[in-house]
């Protein structure tokens, strides 16, 4: 489903995701009730994600999208439907993705190294080659001067930083993103969503990333689930057509403002 | 660790010398006091005659300190064994739902009950030596401890203990790499209010009965009225517990490093250096 | 909870959550009784010496002639409570007043915090013989001890307290043009009163011990005294029921000092809120009516 409407000078076909890279996450009318029921956290969910494909999950809270997140990651377990990673049904905790959250949630008495090592440490004793890849990774999302820095001597967006190279060392394709950037200032916000797109093009991983953010969702994703509250649902699933990496300068222009008012209008008057 | 510069040197004394002219104003104004006999000097003593009282108890006849000795002996032992016992069940708690839903109601008992009214039973028990005092100083410093450590322990932090699910920990990793260095604050406070408890425990059991320590020094010079030696004395109490009190903060700041600034930036520093020195091999 | 949950699916629940707690007070009821068996087994068996480790039944029976057969322990247990609390207001109104003063002043909080520290290490108990000598035998020096144990706690925790304002907040008094009078009455005091409440809580329990310290020292009368001379005359049994009288005390101190914590920072509980809300609420009724 194309929703561009109006001719995009943007818009270059061949380098679009893949439309025929295989498929890495499918949901079948996947659901999520809490409380023997009394509340039902998600319904119906059914989607398809593709190999390297950026996916941003949008609506007010209350709408399911963390759940979805944490459904995939295997943190919580589905009600109902059929959900598989890589072909394999989701069942507990698995390594084939790596989450990031709104706090930091990194460990006040480890530096950046240690933070980052955590992933590797929880499999193995790190080796040479796993410090080398953290240092690394660190270097990757700009924090080359504070490898052994702890988290208190940063800033919230450093620290974010720091949980980002973090997601990355697990090795995971898949990059499961909840809010990530939403505790933190415009810019901060803003510079480093940009860093991200560059980053997981590097790093050629699936992404599916949570915001409340109706712009920063379209700006970030070739997909948009756009998700209701009471019960949580996807109600539609919107392609953004312009090529990634994308400039800030696209967010004024009247086709990113046309999805965007496409997005508001089916979420309706709760933004 | 850095050398101090002498700028240092200079604001520390700075910041200092108002202190000790306050503090020499005030023995002044103390001394004219009981001169003048403003004060009754068998209540309050002059302080030269306390600092009389402390150069007879420290220097020219050192009676002080085999007692001192013994009382920070009897202090620290039972510190230490409180501890041991305090800890291991705060650890079991925190582990098993069920040992701590049968274990609590004791622990409460414990605490309502003021452990000091145990003296002369312990007494009893364990006689007039070392050993009812370190009983007695390792049952009154139990309790602030154990709630301590095991409020430490069941502090749930849901944000973290997430991650560590969502890379696949294990129960026993989710323990030994988040939720004991997340409780060590607290432990260290638990230990330093626990350490000034047992203390008291180990003066007050003196009190009680005994034959040696500085609680036995403070009541017998408190009962013959020699006022100025019973203030030296619990001066000696307060170096104790300064000396005991410091000796914690230092392994709180060695161990708690994340808490403290300078300590993080020294701790971050030596890390660094090890990492280049390792990559340079 | 809607009414159709509580009807459809509460029901069962509070079934299962009765059995539940049942069987949790059966378990804990078992294990207490096992230990009080265990106990007096082995003080029947000769295991442990009856002389200095007392029966359960022992310390029961001495339990029953302190409180109904002779009442022994009425008369004591009134003069140590009267010490207690003459002592433990005496050392609140010294500790909250200090506290109060000192954390609004600077420069005397500068001045004095040598003097805090030495005071915080020194085990202040110590002072007992030290003041019994000075002010004697008798009431006044057992009261004096109180205080000087007990008003540390809500001393410190006043001053924290003041110390601690949310500079915000005091911003905002500021830019109201409130004067300092006002900044204490309505900013400073409501702030800190969780945190003083929490320091009465500590000199309550530190008052009960400087009040039985007290009273192992002057050996005349009180709950204290009482202890030293049962076991003196190793008549342990009633020395333990002296302790678990404490005991009962204690936890009524601590449950009374808990009720009294709700009622007063209302606006820490759920409960204490919907209180004052609701009185509130009428008082304004009444008025709009009036």
């Amino acid at each position: 489903m194309n929703t561009l409407r109006a001719s995009g000078a943007d818009v270059n076909p061949d380098r679009m995701p893949d439309r025929q890279a295989p498929v890495v996450i499918k949901g079948q009318g996947v659901g999520k009730t809490f409380g023997n029921g009394a509340v039902v956290a998600l319904e119906g969910a059914s989607f398809e994600i593709r190999q390297g494909s950026f996916v941003s999950l949008v609506g007010p809270s209350g709408c399911g999208k963390s759940t979805l997140l944490r459904l995939i990651a295997g943190l919580i377990d589905r009600t109902s439907g059929n959900l598989t990673v890589h072909d394999k049904p989701v069942a507990g905790p698995h390594t084939d993705v790596g989450m990031m959250f709104q706090r930091a949630t990194l460990l006040d008495w480890r530096t950046s190294m240690e933070n980052v090592l955590l992933p590797t440490e929880v499999v193995r004793t790190p080796t040479k080659a796993d410090k080398d890849r953290a240092a690394e990774l660190l270097r990757l999302v700009g924090l080359k001067d504070f490898l052994f820095a702890f988290p208190s001597q940063l800033s919230g967006g450093m620290q974010q930083r720091v949980a980002l190279a973090r997601l990355l060392q697990t090795g995971a394709d898949i990059l499961l993103l909840d809010e990530p950037f939403g505790a933190l200032d415009e810019f901060t916000r803003e510079r480093l969503n940009i860093e991200l797109m560059r980053i997981v093009a590097e790093v050629r991983a699936t992404t599916l990333f949570v915001t409340h953010n109706i712009a920063e969702a379209i700006f970030l994703a070739d997909q948009v689930f756009v998700m209701t509250p009471r019960p949580g649902r996807i109600v539609e699933i919107v392609d953004v057509p312009f090529e990634r990496p994308r400039p800030l300068s696209i967010q004024t222009s009247p086709e990113f403002n046309a999805l965007v008012a496409k997005v508001r209008d089916i979420l309706g008057d709760d933004h | 660790m850095r050398k101090p510069s002498s700028y240092q040197i200079e604001i520390a004394l700075i910041r200092f010398v108002p202190h000790l002219l306050l503090f020499l104003a005030l023995l002044a104004l103390w001394e004219i006091a009981v001169l003048t006999g403003f004060i009754t000097s068998i209540i309050i003593p002059r302080p030269s005659a306390i600092i009389g009282a402390i150069v007879e108890l420290y220097v020219t006849k050192g009676t002080i300190y085999s007692h001192f000795f013994i009382t920070l002996t009897e202090a620290v032992v039972g510190f230490a064994i409180g501890a041991i016992v305090a800890v291991t069940l705060a650890v079991w708690s925190s582990l098993s739902e069920g040992f701590k839903r049968y274990v609590s109601p004791y622990a409460i008992v414990l605490n309502v009950t003021p452990g000091i009214a145990l003296t002369p039973i312990i007494i009893a028990w364990f006689g007039y030596g070392m050993g009812s005092k370190i009983a007695l100083a390792a049952v009154i410093c139990f309790f602030p401890i154990f709630v301590n450590t095991l409020t430490g322990l069941l502090h749930r932090d849901e944000d973290r203990e997430e991650l560590f699910r969502s890379v696949g920990a294990t129960k026993y990793q989710i323990f030994l790499k988040l939720r004991v260095p997340a409780a060590l604050p607290l432990l260290f406070a638990g230990f330093k209010i626990g350490l000034t408890t047992a203390l008291i425990g180990a003066v007050v059991a003196e009190f009680a009965q005994a034959t040696s320590g500085v609680g036995v020094l403070m009541s017998r010079f408190s009962f013959q009225l020699n006022m100025a030696a019973s203030l030296a004395t619990l001066l000696s109490m307060t170096v104790i517990g300064l000396l005991l009190f410091y000796a914690m903060e230092i392994l709180d700041d060695r161990i708690v490093f994340w808490r403290r600034d300078t300590r993080m930036a020294t701790v971050s520093r030596a890390r660094a250096r090890a990492w280049l020195a390792k990559s340079g091999e | 909870m809607s009414l159709q949950q509580g009807t459809v699916q509460g029901m069962p629940s509070v079934v299962a959550g009765m059995s539940l707690r049942r069987r949790r007070i059966l378990i804990h009821a078992t294990i207490f009784i096992a230990l009080l068996v265990l106990w007096e087994t082995g003080s029947r068996m000769g295991w442990l010496d009856p002389l200095f480790y007392p029966r359960p039944s022992a310390i029961l029976t001495s339990f029953w002639v302190l409180f109904f057969g002779s009442g022994h322990i009425w008369y004591h247990l009134y003069v140590t409570l009267g010490l207690v609390l003459m002592g433990w207001i005496g050392g609140s109104l010294l500790g909250v007043g200090l506290g109060a003063l000192v954390g609004f002043n600077p420069l005397v909080r500068r001045f004095l915090k040598p003097y805090v520290i030495v005071l915080e290490a020194t085990p202040r108990i110590a002072v007992a013989p030290l003041l019994i000598a000075a002010l004697g035998f008798g009431a006044t020096s057992k009261i004096a001890i109180i205080v000087l144990v007990c008003f540390f706690a809500p001393f410190i925790n006043t001053l924290s307290g003041v110390v601690n304002v949310d500079p915000s907040r005091m911003e905002l008094f500021r830019s109201m043009r409130a004067t300092k009078m006002q900044v204490l009455r309505k900013l400073v005091l409501p702030d800190a009163i969780p945190v003083i409440m929490a320091g009465e809580r500590l000199a309550m329990t530190a008052a009960l011990s400087g009040a039985l310290v007290a009273e192992f020292i002057q050996r005349d009368k009180g709950i204290g005294s009482l202890i030293l001379t049962y076991t003196r005359n190793l008549n342990m049994a009633s020395a333990f029921a002296c302790i678990f009288t404490l005991t009962i005390i204690g936890f009524l101190i601590f449950k009374g000092m808990e009720l009294a914590d709700h009622r007063i920072a209302y606006w820490k509980n759920e409960a204490g809120m919907k209180r004052i809300g609701d009185r509130r609420r009428r008082a304004m009724s009444e008025q709009g009516r009036g």
